[in-house]
């Protein structure tokens, strides 16, 4: 009945890339957090793909937020790739980029962790 | 060795004061309970060479662990009291050496649990009194956490006001854009769902209470299930019969759903004004667009009629012949004519088609090409008006049809035929001053197709005698009451009136009209045919 939030992970060179797909709310955020304390210690930087996320509210970015925060206090870094605009304009209005940063494509964020 | 013990003692209470400032910035870094537990348990360590330490938080009912595991819950229940006074304990359990209750600023407590020192020695007075200072700094550090969480949270709930304004400025403004209503269902259910932090929503378009349509957020969510929500909230619009129902279900929050918010019901209410905004604009400019269709039509529909209506009528020997045709829309339903049949005759036609605009100005059109058509022809004037109606019935809507009088002047020696079609009777104004009218024909070109005669006559204009054509829109001409200027006026008017020239006397017959309808507008078409034999 509910269309299922989802989300696929992969961890290289101390790096979690995670794509999701569905609505970033409660259960989006916390799935999201879940999987970066699931690999906290093995990585320093996340890669969130977003690319089938269209829609995100303030509960799933505060869960966002915790993260950007767990990885701050280790000096990693969170990079959002292929964002809907409207997810761009609001994680600019909400501040998120003064701690994370965004790329076009997971490829070109890779390359900001190197 | 006095000395000695002296300057130990200095060492220590040296040491301990560095602690103290340190302690305060390190106890300030905590950015969780559990980092202020870690750093409080190193300050421990450090000054008085504490290894077992635990400790808990009371917000409400039972106490939580928040950091270390040396103590079990016996320990928990036997030593830490539930006290809302600051409790400090020296106690002798098996590893507990003290148990302390601290009040904090929220209402909630700390608890902690401290084990014996590695040493084995008992907490001198010295070590009560430098414990009691590094509580007070837990105490200031638990402030400033709290005090940092609250700004935080402020911080985040007025970006998140900001970036509702922001969402429904900008919704205002894609909807504006859109033509497609889906896209426009979509967008706002979406938005509004976003911003208000519900789970769920829906958009339900019904008519007299039948869902036509519905968008709901997450996709593929059935409306049906949104509403059996138990927290929910709707506003609605009605639009061209049709109403568009929002609906809002279970708020969210990190603890758990709840109930939703003044702000989100103003919210939802201006999504939906918006999207009705929407609508009407998007009506509106369809309107528009058919009302420049239509005008474009028009406009050419009066182009054409300006190319049949003539603009110079013939010369015709002995005879002056005047007309005249003033539309009461940009395209009327009147046609006049006057023009050579090629054999020194002459033919005069008067004719109002049933409607105006576009459909009026067709049927105007059809008649003229037949005219010309059929009219040289030479055939007799009731087989002629036959074939025009057949011709007509075929060309022209159920309720479309023509009324026409088409007469055929011989000049020399001044005989009219003429047959009518269902029009208003010519009038003859003989040289007597006697008022004859001509109206021998059948019924209007195009009403029926069933074979039923015409009949023609003919008459003779004598010098000094006139013929006067003419369509409803004189007699019918009505004032600002509805009262028409009617068919006796407009014959008393012809009869008694002089006749300087034609032009003269058509101009001073508009003139009597205008003069009764005052400041009514034109209500129909107004034309009028002239001849007067000298």
């Amino acid at each position: 009945m509910i269309p299922e939030f989802k989300l696929s992970s992969s961890v290289n060179s101390r790096t979690l890339v995670m794509a999701t797909s569905g609505y970033i709310n409660n259960i989006g955020g916390q799935k999201i957090l879940e999987e970066y304390t699931k690999h906290q210690d093995a990585v320093d930087f996340v890669i969130l793909n977003l690319a089938d996320s269209h829609i995100v509210n303030s509960i799933g970015i505060s869960f966002v937020i915790e993260m950007i925060e767990k990885l701050g206090k280790k000096s990693g870094k969170l990079i959002f790739t292929n964002l809907d605009p409207t997810i761009d304009k609001t994680f600019t209005i909400m501040g998120l980029y003064h701690f994370a940063k965004k790329a076009a494509t997971v490829d070109e964020a890779m390359a900001l962790t190197v | 060795m006095e000395n000695e013990s002296f300057s130990q003692s200095i060492d220590k209470l040296k040491f301990q004061v560095k602690s103290f400032q340190e302690g305060f910035s390190l106890l300030t870094q905590s950015s969780d309970l559990q980092e202020l537990g870690r750093n409080f348990h190193h300050l421990l360590r450090g000054n008085f060479l504490v290894t077992d330490f635990c400790l808990f938080h009371k917000n409400g009912e039972g106490w939580q662990r928040v950091y270390g595991s040396t103590f079990d819950e016996a320990d928990v229940t036997t030593w830490l009291k539930p006290s809302d006074q600051f409790v400090f304990e020296s106690v002798s359990g098996q590893k507990t050496r003290l148990a302390i209750t601290l009040p904090l600023i929220d209402q909630s407590h700390f608890g902690l649990l401290i084990g014996q020192k590695l040493d084995r020695t008992d907490f001198a007075e010295t070590d009560t009194i430098a414990l009691h200072i590094f509580l007070q700094q837990l105490d200031n550090a638990y402030q400033f956490f709290i005090s940092q969480k609250k700004e935080k949270q402020f911080s985040f709930d007025l970006n998140h006001r900001v970036v509702q304004l922001n969402s429904l400025i900008d919704t205002g403004i894609e909807l504006s854009k859109l033509n497609h209503n889906s896209t426009l269902f979509e967008t706002s259910v979406e938005r509004v769902v976003s911003i208000t932090n519900a789970s769920f929503g829906v958009l339900q378009i019904l008519e007299k209470g039948h869902l036509l349509r519905e968008y709901s957020i997450p996709e593929g969510v059935p409306g049906e299930f949104i509403l059996k929500s138990d927290n929910l909230i709707q506003s609605e619009i009605e639009f061209q019969s049709k109403t568009y129902l929002f609906t809002l279900a279970d708020k969210e929050s990190r603890a758990g759903a709840v109930p939703f918010e003044a702000t989100d019901e103003l919210l939802l209410g201006a999504f939906a004004r918006q999207v009705l905004t929407a609508l009407e604009n998007e009506a509106h400019h369809e309107e528009s667009i058919e009302i420049e269709a239509l005008k474009r039509e028009l406009s050419v529909a009066a182009d054409i009629q300006k190319k049949i209506i003539p603009t110079k009528l013939p010369e015709i020997s002995g005879y002056e012949l005047a007309g005249l045709n003033i539309p009461s829309k940009e395209v009327g339903g009147d046609y006049y004519d006057c023009f050579p049949l090629g054999d020194g005759r002459f033919a005069l036609i008067m004719a109002d088609v049933a409607g105006k605009g576009v459909p009026a100005a067709l049927l105007v059109s059809t008649l003229n090409a037949s005219l010309s058509a059929y009219m040289s022809m030479n055939m007799p004037l009731k087989d002629l008006a036959g074939k025009l109606n057949s011709i007509i019935y075929k060309a022209s809507p159920a309720d479309k049809f023509i009324t026409c009088l088409i007469a055929v002047l011989e000049p020399e020696t001044g005989k009219l035929a003429f047959v009518n079609a269902g029009h208003n009777p010519g009038f003859v104004l003989r040289a007597d001053g006697s008022m004859e009218k001509i109206d021998a024909g059948g019924i209007p070109l195009g009403m029926l197709n069933m074979g039923l005669p015409f009949d023609s006559a003919e008459i003779v204009i004598q010098p000094g005698e006139k013929l006067l054509l003419y369509t409803d829109g004189i007699p019918e001409a009505m004032n600002d009451v509805e009262e028409e200027y009617t068919d006796e006026k407009f014959e008393q008017f012809f009869q008694n009136h002089s006749h300087p020239s034609p032009e003269k006397f058509i101009s001073d017959l508009l003139e009597d009209v205008k003069l009764y309808t005052g400041s009514a507008p034109q209500s129909d078409d107004i034309t009028v045919l002239y001849l007067g034999r000298n």
